[in-house]
């Protein structure tokens, strides 16, 4: 690649030792004495590069690694083998210069002093970034007007709403113009409107300033609304990196047919349409969903249109979410033969 | 620098905000500022009721050193104190993520961030009984006492917050331990009276495991005249001591955060 990559791990690798006991009273007492520990493995040797300006997606269910991997290139963890930079830097250096070029903005932690509006708290991430005024204002108003916060930073942070402090978080996060983003789970628990708002902002600061972002987040819709590519971590090691549809691709063996019937057919009972494929609906109106594998799924559709009048049907891609369920649901050792495998 | 002392400010100035929304938090203050001095009076008027002597220091000079107390009580609970209460609790929380990823030192930032305003009553408080017991006692004080007191009161500082951040950092191993606060407070009545008083096993115990006769038995003799070079070498010796191995200890802390939950 001709690009120098803003952000490189290579072999990343973290393992936490942690204190164990059985339960009871007689572990515990023990456990004051002498504590059992064991390790876990939390990132099992990752290795990805993130060219400048790009938006990725890094999915992996809850304790695959994710955040541990965020923490790792913000500069709080250190890592136990492999090496990562980020803007030059390694990251856990927590060199200054470092430090003014990213951000770290987490979903279900917040920086923002409680009581006082989210304005006065803005003036203290000035400080301590030590932001030129001039350049401040003029930073601080283009957010305000991004993200709509004109009423909102007057007010004291605690009399707003979970998506406007969120919303004012981020904005608290920018201030200083970084240049990598690090958001771990922004739209947490923000309903669907202000998910899409933000989602929009991500998207909008990043063309602007072409701020790099990694993301994660449980909502697909997230990933699918930005990140063209995404990577999935699963049990601490690196399981996809690639193209959204790719992913798709790879990892969902089926599609979905719907259709709609011109008349009733009294014959076609469960077990008949069992025949085609396997029924996903829920029974109650005339549209009948099947899954069915994905090879075979213009036979069976050729089929479904020889054999029934059928006045609509539709073949569908297997909704993401329901892709990176079934990759999630695999145990350890199927994941470690696909990947032999592919 | 200049821009650290301006950062200094700008974190007061947000902390004093912060705080002047909670109003009843000054009448707390007040009330529980003259109460306690009333009873710390009436102890001293008992004593004195029964002997004009204590460890060779008079009533007068037992009150400015209750007076000292004061002040250094109500420093510990002005700045030290709320700002590490305040870093347990961001240890707890894993809010102190986002202090570690700012570009500036996150010991500094973890000890000016919280700022209990209203607890300043206990410093004037304290400078007033310690102005009043000096014009009673009669002869006032030399130009050289007053400069080693001054001094030695803000080497106690240095040491009683070092001594703080360092029982504060063993949160990084423990995650939860606010009750280790406790530790120092409850040693720090003690302060009430000259460590002089005490068996030689708690005075030592009361000059380096936990540092209260540097923070007021050591300034109150200052005061008085009744220190001795050795002495303060030893306070400044003690200073540099304790404020190093806080940074020390903080920095190795720092390492082993890992934050709450992965």
């Amino acid at each position: 690649m001709s690009i120098e990559p803003v952000i490189t791990l290579n072999n990343l690798r973290k393992v936490y030792t942690v204190p164990v006991r059985e339960g009871g009273l007689r572990a515990a007492a023990r456990s004051l004495i002498a504590r059992e520990t064991r390790d876990i493995v939390a990132v099992n040797g990752v290795s990805f590069t993130v060219a400048p300006g790009e938006i990725v997606g890094f999915l992996g269910p809850n304790g695959a690694g994710k955040t541990t991997t965020l923490k790792m290139l913000a500069g709080l963890l250190h890592p136990s083998d492999g090496s990562a930079r980020v803007l030059g830097y390694e990251p856990w250096q927590r060199n200054h210069d470092f430090l003014r070029g990213i951000t770290l903005v987490m979903g279900n932690r917040n920086q923002l002093a409680w009581d006082i509006p989210a304005l006065d708290s803005f003036d203290l991430n000035r400080a301590v970034y030590r932001v030129p005024r001039a350049q401040y204002m003029r930073t601080r108003d283009e957010l305000i007007e991004m993200l709509d916060l004109s009423t909102l930073v007057n007010q004291p942070v605690r009399n707003l709403s979970l998506g406007e402090r969120m919303k004012c978080e981020i904005a608290a996060s920018l201030l200083h113009s970084p240049s990598v983003l690090f958001l771990d789970e922004p739209t947490l628990g923000l309903d669907v409107t202000m998910q899409r708002r933000i989602r929009a902002f991500v998207r909008a600061y990043s063309q602007q300033y072409g701020a790099t972002v990694l993301l994660t987040s449980h909502y697909m819709a997230d990933v699918e609304a930005l990140c063209k590519r995404v990577i999935v971590i699963h049990h601490g090691a690196l399981l996809f990196d690639g193209d959204l549809t790719a992913l798709v691709d790879r990892f969902s063996s089926s599609k979905t047919i719907s259709l709609q019937l011109g008349e009733a057919v009294p014959h076609m009972d469960q077990a008949a349409w069992a025949a085609f494929g396997e029924r996903i609906d829920d029974g109650e109106d005339s549209l009948i969903r099947l899954r069915v594998p994905k090879a075979q799924c213009a036979a069976i559709t050729g089929r479904l249109l020889a054999t029934l009048p059928i006045s609509d049907l539709t073949v569908e891609e297997t909704p993401i979410d329901q892709v990176i369920e079934e990759v999630f649901a695999q145990p350890q050792t199927d994941i470690a033969t696909q990947e032999a495998r592919t | 620098m200049r821009d650290r002392i301006a950062l200094v400010g700008t974190y007061m100035r947000l902390a004093v905000l912060n705080e002047l929304q909670y109003r009843a938090n000054f009448w707390g203050s007040l009330l529980e500022g003259f109460l306690g001095l009333a009873v710390a009076l009436g102890s001293l008027a008992v004593i004195f009721g029964h002997t004009d002597n204590l460890a060779g220091w008079s009533a007068m000079e037992l009150l400015a050193l209750v007076g000292i107390y004061y002040i250094m009580s109500g420093y510990i609970q002005t700045f030290v104190q709320p700002s590490m209460e305040r870093l347990l609790r961001d240890v707890h929380k894993g809010t102190l993520d986002f202090t570690l990823t700012k570009p500036e030192d996150a010991q500094l930032l973890v000890s000016v961030r919280a700022f209990a305003v209203w607890n300043l009553i206990y410093v004037l408080l304290g400078i007033a009984v310690v102005v009043f017991a000096l014009a009673r006692a009669g002869d006032a004080p030399s130009t050289g006492q007053i400069v080693a007191f001054v001094v030695t009161l803000l080497l106690g500082g240095v040491i009683v917050y070092s001594f703080w951040l360092m029982l504060a950092t063993i949160a990084f191993w423990y995650i939860k331990i606010e009750n280790i606060l406790v530790i120092f407070q409850s040693m720090y009545e003690a302060g009430r009276w000259p460590v002089g008083i005490y068996p030689p096993v708690l005075r030592l115990m009361l000059t380096f495991l936990v540092p209260v006769a540097f923070a007021v038995t050591v300034p109150a003799s200052a005061l008085v005249g009744r220190v001795s070079g050795a002495a303060l070498a030893g306070t400044l010796l003690a200073a540099l001591g304790f404020f190093v191995a806080a940074r020390l200890f903080w920095r190795r802390g720092v390492r082993a955060y890992a934050g709450a939950s992965a």
